[in-house]
């Protein structure tokens, strides 16, 4: 047997630092984007604001709990060098830090478009917006970076953990949205709702999209190559240990079932100027299915790296 | 002196970053950088170990000497001696395959660990773990492609060979060294081409381990079976390889 030296503690912080950050970032960019949104653009950026520091702050508390002694972990920040580990640490405090006062912004029950905080509220998200990309691709590079882990060492994964963040933040600020927004019978408010649910919707399509593709583009590289990586990547093929949660839950539930479902709700709309009506029991069950993948997605890798190892002595 | 003479890759590459920046500002000590780096670069000690393993015989004296020198716990092990059994009777061998760690030239433990607890030593090379600094996070264990250390079960920190350190700093060889029955293991400056270790490194083939790494191990073999389990896809002869180290296949 091979040890897991990250277990379910490391799995959860990547994945929910993952979803925070994805959901801080597309957060800010929706509320600093001109047009499209319309008047519901705030009601999404606070949706994503809100949720977002929350994950993002339980997965840190479970890395640094994962230490066994958790104030060894202030040693930290006594120091700042070119371990992705080290860079990602000081990102990932500039992060909480102002994603939490990007939160608080939302706050006050006066808070809205244009009141006393929006200029600070828009520094801020200027501010969340790169720090949250950050500390969504540092989680790849951390994984990526070293040779002794032929399935982890490749620049490709800090790419698809990017895609599946922002995936992951979108589909948590849909289901929030479906549970917590304001039921309203007004056609222009509904107009905006589902106009702004569309753009979300396409959005995520395109970074399931991504992922497909980086999955492709990682699969194809590891049949063309030969050696270590070959070996590595053999554990999600056909037969290997991990085949299943990887192509069941990784590919099917988390990016191919939502993406043709993504697909064929945008469709009208997009092609032929129809309209965009999704019902919410189908954004839960897709948001719900991407969740799932995303969580699957860290699952399979970070096992996947420490089941497999260099072949040749 | 010693200071200016970059070791890890992680230093070479602040030095190409802020090199620029070092030339304009320090223009001194980049003077004495240029004047000493060839002098120090012959002489910077690096300690190495030859293991002849047509002289083991596999009996673990080594690991049972690493085990008293240090204490070790229960199921973690600085040094062991991997079994490779292979062929099928009546074509059969059994080769000793004795593990450490490789006190590599480019350590990737060094290069990942976020805190600075490990480093590798300019006075000699050696590749440590300060206790006080680490703070159990295991990547250097992830990066390691030896497999060379292990999360101590007592401590909570990561554990590894250090060459004993404690007794090559007065003049004495590593336990495992002293305790080798065969006399497999040889203890020395690789740096310095009169040692008996240089002297037997370049006169005869010697293999390091997983060399495509680009670690450049210190630890060198004569007579190494680098056979894997592996090789069983083939079908042709079998292959089976015994770590001695509790839950723990090869890595």
């Amino acid at each position: 047997m091979h040890e897991l030296n990250w277990g379910l503690p490391v799995i959860l912080y990547l994945f929910l630092a993952g979803l925070g950050a994805g959901a801080v970032t597309v957060s800010g960019s929706v509320l600093l984007r001109k047009g499209g949104f319309g008047s519901s653009r705030f009601a999404v950026a606070r949706c994503g604001a809100l949720i977002g520091p929350i994950p993002v702050m339980l997965g840190t508390f479970l890395i640094v709990f994962e230490l066994g002694q958790p104030f060894r972990a202030l040693n930290l920040f006594k120091v700042i060098n070119l371990s992705p580990m080290s860079i990602g640490t000081w990102l990932l405090a500039a992060f909480i830090i102002f994603s939490l006062l990007y939160a608080l912004t939302f706050v006050p029950p006066s808070a809205g478009p244009g009141d006393r905080l929006a200029g600070v509220r828009r520094t801020l998200a200027w501010i969340c917006v790169p720090s949250g990309i950050s500390v969504a691709i540092y989680t790849g590079i951390l994984l990526g970076a070293m040779p002794s882990r032929p399935f982890w060492n490749s620049p490709i994964l800090a790419g698809l953990f990017l895609l599946s963040a922002l995936s992951s933040g979108i589909a948590a600020i849909i289901l929030m949205g479906v549970f917590f927004r304001r039921k309203s019978s007004d056609p222009d408010i509904r107009n905006d709702y589902h106009n702004s649910s569309y753009l979300l919707t396409t959005s995520d399509a395109l970074l399931l999209a991504g992922e497909l593709m980086i999955i492709f583009l990682f699969l194809l590289f590891a049949h063309l190559t030969i050696g270590d990586v070959k070996y590595a990547v053999e554990v999600i093929q056909s037969g290997g240990a991990l085949a299943l949660p990887f192509w069941g839950l990784v590919v099917g539930i988390g990016i191919l079932v939502p993406f043709i479902i993504e697909i064929i709700q945008i469709k009208p709309k997009l092609l032929n100027g129809g309209s965009f009506n999704p019902t919410p029991a189908m954004e839960v069950a897709i948001s719900s299915a991407i969740l799932i993948g995303g969580f699957a997605l860290r699952y399979v890798i970070v096992v996947a790296g420490q089941i497999t190892a260099p072949a040749v002595l | 002196m010693t200071n200016t003479t970059s070791i890890s890759g992680r230093r070479n590459f602040l030095q190409k970053i802020f090199g620029g920046a070092a030339v304009a500002a320090t223009a001194g000590s980049v003077v004495s950088y240029a004047a000493a780096s060839p002098d120090t670069k012959a002489k910077q000690k690096q300690y190495g170990m030859l293991i002849d393993t047509r002289k083991c015989i596999g009996c673990h004296s080594c690991s049972v000497a690493c085990k008293a020198e240090f204490d070790v716990p229960l199921g973690a092990t600085r040094s062991w001696v991997e079994y490779i059994e292979k062929g099928s009777y009546p074509n059969v061998s059994r080769n000793f395959l004795p593990r450490l760690c490789n006190h590599c030239r480019h350590p990737q433990c060094v290069d990942v660990c976020p805190t600075g607890a490990t480093y590798k030593r300019q006075q000699d090379g050696i590749v440590v773990v300060d206790s006080g600094v680490c703070i159990g996070c295991k990547y250097c264990i992830q990066a390691c492609p030896y497999d060379a250390r292990f999360l101590n079960p007592v401590t909570g920190f990561a554990d590894k060979c250090d060459f004993c350190i404690h007794r090559v700093s007065q003049g004495l060889n590593p336990s495992c060294v002293n305790s080798c029955v065969g006399g497999a293991r040889i203890f020395g400056d690789v740096s310095d081409p009169n040692s008996e270790i240089s002297r037997l490194i370049a006169t005869n083939p010697v293999t390091v381990l997983r060399p495509g790494k680009g670690t450049e191990p210190n630890v060198y073999y004569i007579g190494a079976d680098h056979s894997g389990e592996h090789e069983n896809n083939r079908g042709w002869y079998d292959v089976r390889v015994t770590t001695h180290r509790r839950d723990k296949d090869r890595r």
